[in-house]
């Protein structure tokens, strides 16, 4: 019995058991195996992305902002620079993955006095990096701030910052040449200038928006110091490590004399003033070159701004009331250097460059007389005078002393019948006055170290053809003569901006050289030890010249110089009393028709001394009657502080002359 | 004539069933397996070292004794050595008809559990508070679940009729909708596969096996359906299938598990210095359910392979004991015990790799938690238990 039982379990219950273990076991195998693979998978074949992943769980780059570089004047004073701001600044992994966030923010709100809905929205600004804290105050006050540092238990991600801040010691003086800085938007981010920057840029760097500011971003703007630092899962830091130290940026100094642009601006805003009472003069501005090497001096645009109101970022209301508000009215947007970015027709102006072309095509000579009726008829076309009666016949000079519309109306003429289209006045199609007016800077913009500079435009068939597609009617009847005749006197399509102007006058004032102009000089580095060195220079380039030998340059020059001093001189009556006989002055004045509002825009240029042309200055107030009467005076205010007439600024020019 | 016990005393017969006297002379301390007890010393030393390394760096940031969750787990270790030595001494045959008590007696405290004196973790209640100590009745469940049915099937001799299948899935009901009541997903599906493993060995038909599979799929598509688990706990099972890297969600868990486990490499980045996940505080529950993860990283797969070679050893002397025990009540103690640590090992590795769904299930032996190592230490009492009376 005992013996049976005991058979019976290990001949056939056993041996089932034992089926059945194996069943069992196998599972198990079938179980580890899968395990095993799976660990294979993930630390040995994909275990370089984990890796990495693990690495950026942990590991953060903290970027500090460096000191942008300072911004001064050729003579060393200080036109942009730094002051510390106390910023708080919250760091948004911690603050907004946690429901105590709401919190935060009231208490912050009722701190600083701001509005929970802006903190919030400044928190959540998608341009800044995920990682990097993100200001929401700036010049916090200090009772503020210790009390931030002491309860920092009741706002936790919320930190203090030394940001630095941009500041203006002479306010709104030369905004537009400056320019203002920002935090980097997504479009620039993918303009090349950023992209490929040798220094990447990314989401949160501050850095120029408009101005020298921006053209000099790459010099400016420092390095910023990165710290390496590991956190733990809740944010906390565990370590930093400084990876590398930053550096400021480097200070570039500008051709800009900050006394002549002092003198400048008030002459442009006296001018401004006068000129309303009797027109609109919305804007104005003015450009002083030196013809010499083609650096700006001065730079003055109307309206203007305090680039200090976006200097922190957070003025919205002040920044609308710039004129942004309003896209669709330029005279009022006071970010637009109307000396670079604005062109207009030149007037009369331009009359120089007619007078180069037809001496330059040998067309003329510069001992040509040309008859001055009260009209001229071209073509079944009339063309007026702006003087209603005959003035008899003149040479080059008396034809820039009155302006003889009509005089530069042959000339049009006469160079349309020789280069212009075929189909439209038999000429051979070269365009050679379009080559000229391009040759002398117009067309095209000049090259100067600001951005978003306007290119102008010298209407010719091409052009007039292109355009016709996208305008109907425009065009239509091909190239007419009639354009040119017009263009002749700088009326029409042809538009330039006053650089453009000032570059074209330094180069009759300088012997021919058309020059690039620039506003920069150089770029210093300033070493932590106090000791400086010049890294990079911007050297006077010559880009073309105006081809003309001296004697046709000569009556040119003589031409502008009877517009001043000649009795019959358009801005004769401008210059009265000014001392012409110690510092002689050339100069043309410009009356410009905008389309056909009955409004015209005044201009004027300058260069002097005529015996060692040192400045050039190029004069426009928009909507504000005639050349002589509402430029002319800007220049000559200008010019009475350059040539130390007015006793407030007696000396301090002579002093920055011989400087260089 | 006449048995020994196990100081050689005379026993003539055990559980009713008389003792063959060849065998008598045979002492039970002679037929130790030291394998087992070698694996299982093996298996504690690795965790405890686990269990310090994942704890250490949190814990002297806090400024904490670093050594805190070392010191509570070598307490439960030698607590748990003291419970391996009570269940090797009397005889196994006697759980046979002691079955009825040891369920009783397990049922009680997950009773206790749910009444207010039971401590709330983390919304579940499955601790009892013993001032230095937290019970958690589940793990006992588990052995008192593989002891209950083992002692059932035996009787079975083989002959496992539909109606002992529905009376072991109701002994196993019982506990379960108590701790589903805590809830305790994770052990649910542990009582589970012990019902599973046990029939198949005990000698269910096959037919019964396969209807039991289909059963079982039905009734987890209608649990899901009706909306009887809490959305957490369908979340949690689901996360697996598309993790979301997301802080907030149940993803976050398996996203930074694998990070941590993949991170590691072959080699694996050291106890010290580099292990970021681990020292960081990255992988939430790292000392208890997701102590692989320490593992995986700092050891690597070197490290990991061999703690799964250790299971895989520890498996083996399990299912080389259920074959050559002298009884099928020790055969299925012993295989129930190894369907334990299989699934157990199965699910907690696979779910810290993202195979396996996240369930609230330890790692036997390596996860921090008294409980856990206490019942592991009675399930290796219980196979050197079969195991030395395998000729008495």
């Amino acid at each position: 019995m005992t013996q049976g039982s005991q058979k019976r379990q290990s001949s056939g219950g056993f041996d089932r058991t034992r089926l059945r273990l194996t069943v069992l076991g196998m599972l198990v195998v079938v179980a580890f195996v899968a395990l095993y693979s799976r660990l294979w998978f993930l630390q040995v074949l994909a275990s370089d992305q984990y890796r990495s992943l693990a690495k950026q769980n942990s590991v953060r780059l903290v970027y500090s902002e460096p000191v942008r570089g300072r911004v001064v004047d050729r003579h060393g004073k200080v036109l942009v620079d730094n002051r510390i701001s106390l910023a708080v600044t919250v760091d948004r992994r911690t603050i907004l993955n946690r429901h105590k966030s709401k919190k935060v923010f009231r208490r912050l709100s009722k701190l600083l006095h701001v509005k929970k809905k802006v903190l919030e929205q400044r928190a959540n600004d998608n341009a800044v990096s995920p990682y990097k804290p993100v200001a929401v105050a700036n010049d916090v006050p200090k009772k503020h701030i210790l009390y931030l540092r002491e309860h920092q238990d009741l706002f936790p991600g919320v930190s203090i910052d030394k940001l630095p801040v941009r500041t203006y010691p002479h306010n709104d003086e030369a905004a537009q040449v400056l320019g203002y800085t920002g935090e980097i938007s997504a479009d620039q981010l993918k303009e090349p200038y950023f992209k490929d920057a040798l220094l990447p840029y990314q989401a949160g760097d501050i850095v120029g928006k408009s101005g020298v500011e921006l053209q000099y971003d790459h010099w400016l703007r420092g390095r910023p110091a990165v710290q390496k630092v590991i956190v733990n899962s809740a944010g906390d830091v565990i370590s930093s490590k400084l990876k590398h130290g930053g550096g400021r940026g480097d200070d570039l100094v500008l051709g800009v004399d900050h006394k002549l642009q002092h003198l400048t601006e008030n002459a442009l805003r006296s001018g401004l003033e006068a000129a309303r009472s009797s027109y609109g003069a919305p804007a104005g501005a003015v450009v002083v070159m030196d013809p010499r090497n083609g650096a700006i001096r001065a730079m003055a645009s109307s309206p203007t701004y305090n680039p200090k109101i976006l200097a922190d970022g957070f003025s919205t209301k002040e920044y609308k009331a710039l004129g942004q508000g309003t896209p669709n009215n330029p005279d009022d947007d006071a970010l637009l250097n109307r000396t670079t970015q604005v062109a207009f027709s030149p007037g009369s102006t331009y009359k120089p460059v007619t007078a180069g072309a037809a001496l330059w095509t040998g067309l003329a000579s510069y001992s040509t007389y040309l008859p001055c009726p009260a009209q001229f008829d071209f073509r079944k076309t009339i063309f007026h005078n702006f003087e209603p009666y005959d003035s008899g016949s003149m040479g080059f000079p008396q034809s820039l002393e009155v302006s003889c519309d009509t005089f530069y109306y042959q000339l049009g003429a006469k160079l349309e019948e020789a280069y212009g289209p075929p189909e439209s006045a038999g000429g051979n199609g070269t365009e050679k006055f379009q080559q000229y007016a391009r040759r002398a800077g117009f067309g095209h913009t000049t090259g100067i170290d600001l951005p978003g500079e306007a290119g102008g435009n010298v209407p010719d068939k091409q052009w007039c053809l292109a355009l016709a597609k996208e305008i109907p009617g425009f065009c239509a009847d091909g190239w007419l003569p009639g354009y040119t005749v017009n263009m002749a006197i700088g009326q029409g399509d042809l538009i330039a901006t006053p650089l453009q102007l000032a570059t074209t006058y330094a180069a009759i004032a300088n012997g021919g050289k058309v020059m690039q102009p620039h506003v920069a000089e150089r770029v210093v580095k300033q070493r932590p030890d106090g000791t400086s060195k010049v890294v990079h220079v911007i050297k006077p380039k010559v880009v073309h010249n105006l081809g003309l030998d001296s004697l046709e340059l000569g009556v040119i020059q003589q031409g502008l110089g009877q517009v001043i001093s000649g009795s019959t001189g358009t801005a004769h009556s401008a210059f009265a009393g000014f001392p012409l006989n110690r510092f002689p002055l050339a100069g043309k004045t410009g009356t410009a028709e905008i389309g056909n509002t009955g409004k015209n825009n005044a201009w004027f240029v300058s260069y002097g001394p005529t015996t060692n042309p040192k400045y050039v200055i190029a004069v426009l107030v928009q909507q504000a009657g005639f050349g002589g009467e509402s430029a002319a005076p800007v220049a000559r205010q200008i010019w009475e502080g350059i040539a130390g007439v007015d006793h407030t600024t007696k000396n301090i020019i002579a002093g920055s002359d011989t400087s260089r | 004539m006449g048995a020994s016990g196990i100081f050689g005393e005379a026993v003539d017969r055990i559980g009713g069933e008389p003792i063959p006297s060849r065998f008598a002379r045979k002492a039970p301390l002679r037929h130790l397996d030291p394998a087992l007890a070698f694996i299982t010393l093996a298996l504690a030393a690795y965790g405890a070292v686990m269990i310090w390394s994942a704890t250490v760096h949190v814990q002297t940031r806090a400024g904490l004794d670093p050594n805190a969750y070392l010191t509570k787990q070598v307490i439960y270790i030698c607590l748990g050595l003291a419970g391996f030595l009570v269940v090797s001494l009397f005889d196994y045959r006697y759980l046979k008809s002691l079955a009825p008590i040891v369920y009783g007696t397990t049922l009680l405290p997950l009773l206790v559990v749910l009444s207010p004196i039971g401590t709330t973790v983390q919304g579940a209640k499955r601790w009892i508070d013993l001032g230095a100590f937290n019970l958690q009745p589940s793990e006992f469940a588990k052995l008192a679940v593989i002891v209950t049915l083992a002692a059932y099937l035996a009787e079975r001799k083989g002959d496992v009729r539909k109606r002992d299948i529905a009376v072991c899935c109701g002994l196993v009901a019982l506990q379960g909708a108590l701790i589903y009541k805590e809830p305790d997903l994770g052990t649910m599906m542990v009582f589970v596969a012990l019902i599973a493993a046990l029939l198949l060995v005990a000698g269910t038909k096959l037919r019964h096996m396969l209807g039991l599979v289909v059963l079982g799929v039905v009734a987890i598509a209608i649990v899901v359906q009706t909306g009887i688990l809490a959305q957490y706990q369908v979340d949690r099972i689901t996360a697996f299938l598309d993790p979301n890297p997301n802080v907030q969600s149940v993803g976050y868990n398996l996203t930074q598990s694998k990070i941590a486990i993949g991170s590691g490499g072959v080699r694996g980045k050291g106890i010290e210095g580099k292990n970021t996940q681990t020292s960081l505080d990255y992988v939430p529950e790292q000392h208890t359910d997701f102590i692989f993860t320490a593992v995986g990283e700092q050891l690597g797969f070197v490290g990991s392979a061999v703690l799964l070679g250790l299971f895989a050893l520890l498996i083996w002397r399990a299912l080389r004991i259920a074959s050559i025990s002298r009884d099928l009540f020790g055969s299925l103690i012993a295989s129930g015990v190894a369907a334990f640590w299989a699934f157990q090992v199965f699910v907690n590795v696979g779910m810290t790799m993202g195979i396996m769904p996240i369930a609230g299930i330890p790692l036997p032996f390596i996860s921090f938690g008294g409980s856990s190592l206490l019942t592991n230490f009675i399930a290796v009492g219980l196979l050197m238990n079969v195991h030395m009376r395998r000729y008495v």
